[in-house]
């Protein structure tokens, strides 16, 4: 049984899931019902070590750089939310996350939001969630409806270490600015 | 102090009122200025289930179709000019009477014949949503639009909902249809017949 965690919570995946080595964090959304541009979400992801900051450029995983070193590896890009279930996933095996790697934030962000003057709090039933990936068991799921509002980026979620367990937080912080400021918050050069 | 939304966010009429059970939403416009037909505005709210489509055809609540089956949810009457200080339109949604299968309480307006009378939202000045507390008429929130150069002739201004916490929650939408009350009322299922 899925937990349903609000903003600020958090969950251990080893404890839900004992054995738990490989994760599908999926990320959906709701087409577009209204006139206007669709929404094209995008899924990211960084690896981050306990200073908070990434290693180098390539630890930023998304749909130009889909695979970090086995560990932490992009599914794909999703232009419309079309499709019942994840519109995109990341995978992660936890096995592979190199040991200075403390967490990997999952974030997503509006392709070209502000130009279109799209924000989260237009899009219907976003949520991310993480599957078990070895039995497709959702072992945990944060809906973002009540906590989006009208920035184009956002760190959705974070899978942790702490004390030898992997742990999953809900973190639906916003960025203003999309995905250069949030990228250069985590350490990597934005071109 | 009435809190101003805008597009996108959400508040908690709860936190602003922490007995509110029944609220008014109430919708103005300016009359036209310019030359033309005068811009009628119509409210309108769909009673939506966990599907994001209405419980039934009547849970479309328009000046046809006054109060939903429950009375949950009553139209207060069609100004057909906008003329007159105040809101022009109301929606009065009564929570105690909403079904725990009602998701949302989505309130919207349509431009009467607006694509017809080439009409839109781009054109009408100084449009808003406003939520009044029922039980004492207190502004608990706005929502002014400003749909610069927007071509809709239909519109989902605020959605009433319930919060995970129980709390009473309205959402600013400000999106629709340049297609009129027919993407509007399709989207939310409701047979025009």
């Amino acid at each position: 049984m899925a937990i349903s965690l609000s903003k600020g919570g958090n969950v251990s995946l080893s404890k839900e899931a004992p054995g738990l080595d490989v994760i599908m964090i999926g990320l959906g959304w709701d087409v577009r019902a209204t006139d206007g541009k669709d929404f094209d979400l995008d899924a990211s992801a960084f690896l981050l070590k306990a200073d908070g900051k990434v290693r180098n450029d390539a630890d930023f995983c998304f749909y130009n750089n889909k695979d970090v070193g086995g560990a932490v590896i992009h599914q794909g890009d999703n232009r419309t939310g079309e499709g019942e279930g994840d519109d995109e996933q990341i995978k992660i095996v936890l096995s592979k996350v190199p040991t200075e790697i403390e967490k990997i934030a999952i974030a997503v962000t509006i392709h070209e939001g502000e130009a279109n003057g799209q924000s989260f709090g237009q899009v219907s039933n976003a949520f991310i969630r993480a599957v078990n990936d070895s039995n497709n068991a959702e072992i945990v799921r944060y809906d973002l409806s009540e906590d989006a509002s009208v920035e184009t980026a956002m760190i959705l979620g974070e899978v942790y270490r702490n004390a030898g367990e992997w742990k999953f937080r809900a973190v639906g912080q916003g960025f203003k600015g999309g995905l250069g400021p949030l990228a250069s918050n985590y350490g990597v050069s934005v071109g | 102090m009435a809190v101003s939304l805008i597009k996108g966010t959400n508040v908690s009429l709860t936190k602003e009122a922490p007995n509110v059970s029944a609220v008014t939403v109430g919708l103005g416009w300016d009359v036209r200025q310019t030359d033309g037909a005068a811009f009628d505005l119509d409210a309108s709210a769909f009673v939506v289930g966990q599907n994001d489509k209405v419980l039934s055809d009547a849970h479309f609540i328009f000046y046809n179709n006054k109060s939903s089956p429950d009375g949950a949810v009553i139209y207060g009457g069609d100004n057909r000019t906008g003329d007159g200080a105040g809101d022009d339109e109301t929606i009065r949604v009564d929570f105690a009477r909403l079904g725990v299968d009602v998701k949302k309480v989505v309130v919207a307006v349509t431009i009467h014949e607006g694509v017809e009378r080439r009409q839109n939202f781009g054109s009408v000045s100084n449009a808003y949503a406003r939520v009044l507390d029922d039980a004492d008429g207190k502004e608990l929130a706005r929502f002014d639009l400003s749909e610069d150069g927007s071509a809709n002739t239909s519109l989902i201004f605020v959605e009433l909902y319930r919060g995970p916490q129980g709390d009473i929650k309205v959402k600013a939408i400000g999106e629709g249809w340049e297609s009129g009350l027919s993407g509007l009322a399709g989207t939310l299922g409701v047979n025009l017949g």
